[in-house]
């Protein structure tokens, strides 16, 4: 195909882009954006947030909790479906790949609310105790995977899977000095396992934490791999829960009635 | 190659020009049909970091919270949610029979007379303010409250279902949420018949938001029922709470709402073009 066969169908396409631009509107003005993205960042934080709370929020409250074998599996399924579900909805309305960023920082700023003024201010627990996960990181690879491959199937396969990687690597960065092993009252333990310790959760007895059991131990040093391997897995089905939210539950109702209930 | 379209430079003339309007409060003026949104949303935040200050203080540091068959617990938590459910009860059905009553007015004057162009663009203004205050509802909701009902359960003792952290969250954000919703829908419903008709049916858009909002509200009887019966400490991620995520994925039916209001926006632009571009035509003068 020639590009001189492309020019008027371009030279056409530039023209009513021009026009679009130099619409002259009456009453659409930039406070609608301002209103939009502001407004939309709160339900967009509770939706993310609520959902890492209740299907990994104990993985993420405390530093003891963030372990090899459980955390790296239910944490990027758990924090990846909303991103995905705005990554639709926000490539299907402007062409940006920006909905994960946007659902990072809206729930990065929420959980750290949370956090300060509840876990920190109202318990008593110090934030470097129960830091909330930080997915910032991951979901600028989420969105750069969707802008280069302009494909939600590659995105959830590449991009799923390297983001549960990231995921792990960019918070074990921060969780690794708490990891480091000390002699406490003559036993060997790690700095996390000294918080959880000193600072008594009455309600989540030692029996109640579901960490680091059953065979998967026996794997030596392997088990952190196993886990992340699994985790990735779970992303890429977590980035399709998104998809269906994002299609059947925002875009599908779009201009959409009941007739009779 | 690659083309670079920039805009004209021109004197921007955007709003009301029709002295509809008194000046500064015009359709899309701060102070004019987004003005309900601050509103809105400063009361709607104010009683929710009223309440959590209320918290620190009365359920924490004076320990009025710690045991439900103390006398001060009654005092402040009980009457406390006695007040609440009277005063969320009284505030939703005063608002929504306000809507309903004046909407019926409203529908009388538009069929004598058409609303212009300028007032229905400052409803939808008024829309999108309401489904700000919508959000950041469930804001308080699905975050900030969870968070402080989760520190709360990890430390003290579930004696009662009627705990500090769920007096305020359950009893009060919780309902506020039906409030929003479905008071986000009468006003739509009842100012912007071209969108939300009731010819035209019940929109999916609210059927999911106002969804989210009920079911949110029945869960917390399986939540205290699956606490008094199951495991009475607090596992987070355990598999009966895990409903309450429902609420906060039936929520994206919020961007439908969006969506169908905009929609209706670039109509009355496409109208206004037609009409200006008719009195162009008309006008030899212009012509």
């Amino acid at each position: 195909m020639s590009a001189t066969a492309l020019a008027p169908e371009s030279e056409e396409r530039t023209q009513a882009l021009r026009k679009l631009l130099n619409r002259r509107y009456t009453f659409i003005d930039r406070k609608w954006d301002i209103v939009f993205w502001v407004t939309a960042a709160f339900v967009v934080a509770a939706a993310a947030d609520i959902t890492k709370l209740l299907f990994a929020g104990d993985w993420d409250f405390w530093t003891d909790w963030k372990d090899r074998q459980w955390w790296p599996m239910v944490t990027p399924f758990a924090v990846i479906i909303i991103p995905s579900a705005l990554q639709y909805i926000q490539w299907l309305a402007w062409r940006m790949p920006t909905g994960a960023v946007y659902t990072a920082i809206s729930m990065t700023i929420a959980s750290w609310i949370g956090r300060i003024f509840n876990w920190d201010m109202f318990g008593g627990f110090p934030l470097a105790f129960v830091w909330p996960v930080m997915i910032l990181a991951a979901a600028i690879w989420l969105d750069w995977v969707l802008l280069k491959t302009k494909s939600f199937v590659l995105t959830s396969l590449v991009g799923a899977f390297g983001f549960a990687l990231i995921l792990w690597f960019t918070n074990y960065t921060v969780l690794a000095p708490y990891l480091q092993p000390i002699d406490w009252m003559g036993l060997h333990v790690t700095v996390a396992d000294v918080q959880g310790i000193e600072y008594v959760r009455g309600q989540t007895p030692e029996y109640l934490r579901m960490i680091e059991h059953g065979s998967l131990r026996t794997f030596l040093g392997e088990t952190q791999y196993v886990s992340l391997a699994f985790g990735a897995t779970l992303a890429v089905a977590g980035y399709w829960v998104g998809q269906a939210i994002g299609r059947g539950l925002a875009i599908w109702p779009i201009g959409r009635f009941i007739k009779r209930f | 190659m690659s083309t670079t379209i920039t805009p004209e430079s021109r004197e921007d003339t955007r709003g009301d020009s029709s002295g509809e309007f008194p000046k500064g409060r015009g359709p899309i003026d701060w102070n004019g049909g987004w003005r309900w949104m601050f509103i809105g949303s400063f009361l709607l935040a104010g009683s929710f970091i009223g309440l959590r200050i209320y918290q620190q203080k009365f359920a924490w540091y004076k320990e009025y919270g710690l045991d439900a068959a103390s006398d001060g617990f009654r005092t402040y938590w009980f009457n406390l949610f006695l007040g609440e459910l009277v005063v969320v009860t009284i505030v939703t059905l005063a608002w929504w029979g306000w809507l309903i009553k004046s909407g019926q007015n409203l529908a009388a004057k538009a069929e004598a007379k058409p609303i212009s162009k300028a007032e229905e663009v400052r409803r939808i203004a008024v829309f999108w303010g309401l489904i700000g205050a919508t959000s950041l509802t469930l804001y308080f909701m699905a975050s900030f409250f969870p968070n402080q009902d989760g520190v709360w359960h990890q430390t003290a003792v579930r004696d009662t279902a009627l705990t500090p952290s769920h007096i305020v969250m359950f009893f009060w954000a919780f309902p506020l949420g039906i409030t929003m919703t479905v008071g986000t829908y009468l006003y739509g419903r009842t100012r912007l018949p071209k969108v939300y008709s009731p010819d035209k049916g019940f929109p999916w858009s609210f059927f999911l938001l106002i969804a989210a909002s009920v079911t949110e509200m029945m869960q917390v009887a399986m939540n205290e029922w699956g606490h008094s019966l199951w495991i009475t400490e607090e596992i987070f991620a355990a598999p009966f709470h895990w409903p309450f995520v429902t609420y906060g994925w039936l929520a994206s039916g919020i961007f439908a709402l969006w969506a169908e209001s905009l929609g209706r926006l670039l109509q009355i632009e496409d109208e206004i073009e037609e009409e200006r571009q008719a009195v162009t035509t008309s006008d030899p003068a212009i012509a």
